[in-house]
């Protein structure tokens, strides 16, 4: 699909926009629909878009299959963490509550913490699975 | 009412078309491509039932993203189903009398947006009614998804990076098997 013009152009358009919209969908889960999981999706989306439009390799270029498995593991780990903060500033396993200031602000910045963890997982989940099954005819060829 | 019932009628009508051609086809890449439109169908009647983010997730989950990763498993499988050999008859006696049992049990399932129903006297009120001064988010759904529930979406998060882990140790044991192949040289000047 390289050298087809309609497709790359395209691409390249929508590459930016998506992620906008992921992060939009992401960071607007407490006021509209969506979230981590769908936010998470949407900007895997726009990376999946571009290996399967300019190579899959390219692809790997672009985002590195080391920051990829990084990431995959540093979702759980901002998740989890927020709650071990939360029992670290002396209340029960993810109460957000002494998060904040006060109580409203304190769910939401645990809110806010849990839901990019829960993104940063599913994304970078979905571009591993696709990665592990598109790179891998290439591997047995050789 | 009559609005509600004609689209409800539709989607159906186009949903059960989807599954009867599902059935009927035998190449790989139309059912992959006929699951993702039933799918998107499926997230129309969500909808249709206010359940807003559930109908998010159905069409970016289930229409998107895991089209596009059974179309990159696809690749490995022969591109037609071959005709199955042995009778049909027990599977679709056994899929009529389970589809009829569970049409009989629906009959006893609560209207739907019936305020009685035991779905809707649990904990749910609580959190409708705490949601604004416990939280103070507008959309309820997050505020249980993340806070009420914090417990059960961090096991999904697990659940998600778990799966992801495995998929990804199960390809990479075939990566490593071949690597092994050129490595040998190097592990025998290691011990010389």
């Amino acid at each position: 699909m390289h050298n087809n013009p309609i497709l790359r152009i395209s691409t390249k358009i929508l590459f930016a926009p998506i992620i906008l919209f992921g992060l939009y969908v992401q960071f607007h889960g407490d006021f509209g629909p969506g979230g981590g999981f769908q936010a998470g999706v949407i900007v895997a989306s726009a990376f999946i878009l571009y290996s399967l439009v300019f190579g899959i390799e390219a692809g790997k270029k672009l985002f590195p299959t080391n920051v990829n498995l990084i990431l995959l593991a540093l979702g759980g780990i901002v998740y989890g963490g927020v709650g071990i903060v939360s029992m670290i500033l002396g209340d029960e396993f993810l109460a957000y509550n002494i998060l904040g200031s006060s109580p409203q602000s304190g769910q939401h910045i645990g809110i806010l913490l849990v839901e990019f963890g829960v993104g940063l997982t599913v994304s970078n989940v979905m571009i591993a699975l696709f990665n592990a099954f598109a790179g891998y005819d290439k591997v047995k060829e050789k | 009412m009559i609005s509600e019932l004609l689209i409800n009628a539709f989607l159906v009508t186009i949903m059960l078309s989807i599954a009867i051609a599902l059935i009927k086809t035998r190449t790989v890449i139309f059912t992959v491509i006929l699951t993702s439109a039933y799918s998107l169908v499926a997230a129309l009647m969500f909808i249709t039932l206010d359940a807003v983010d559930v109908a998010f997730t159905e069409a970016s989950v289930g229409a998107g993203i895991s089209t596009i990763l059974f179309l990159a498993a696809m690749a490995y499988l022969p591109q037609t189903e071959e005709e199955s050999i042995s009778s049909e008859f027990i599977p679709v006696l056994s899929c009529i009398i389970l589809g009829g049992i569970l049409i009989w049990c629906s009959f006893d399932l609560p209207e739907i947006g019936q305020l009685t129903a035991p779905i809707h006297q649990h904990v749910a009120p609580e959190y409708i009614k705490g949601s604004k001064e416990d939280i103070g988010i507008p959309n309820i759904v997050t505020s249980v998804l993340a806070s009420y529930r914090g417990y059960d979406t961090f096991g999904e998060t697990i659940v998600v990076f778990t799966a992801g882990v495995a998929v990804l140790a199960l390809l990479e044991k075939k990566n490593t098997t071949k690597k092994n192949k050129s490595q040998p040289k190097q592990k025998i000047r290691k011990n010389a």
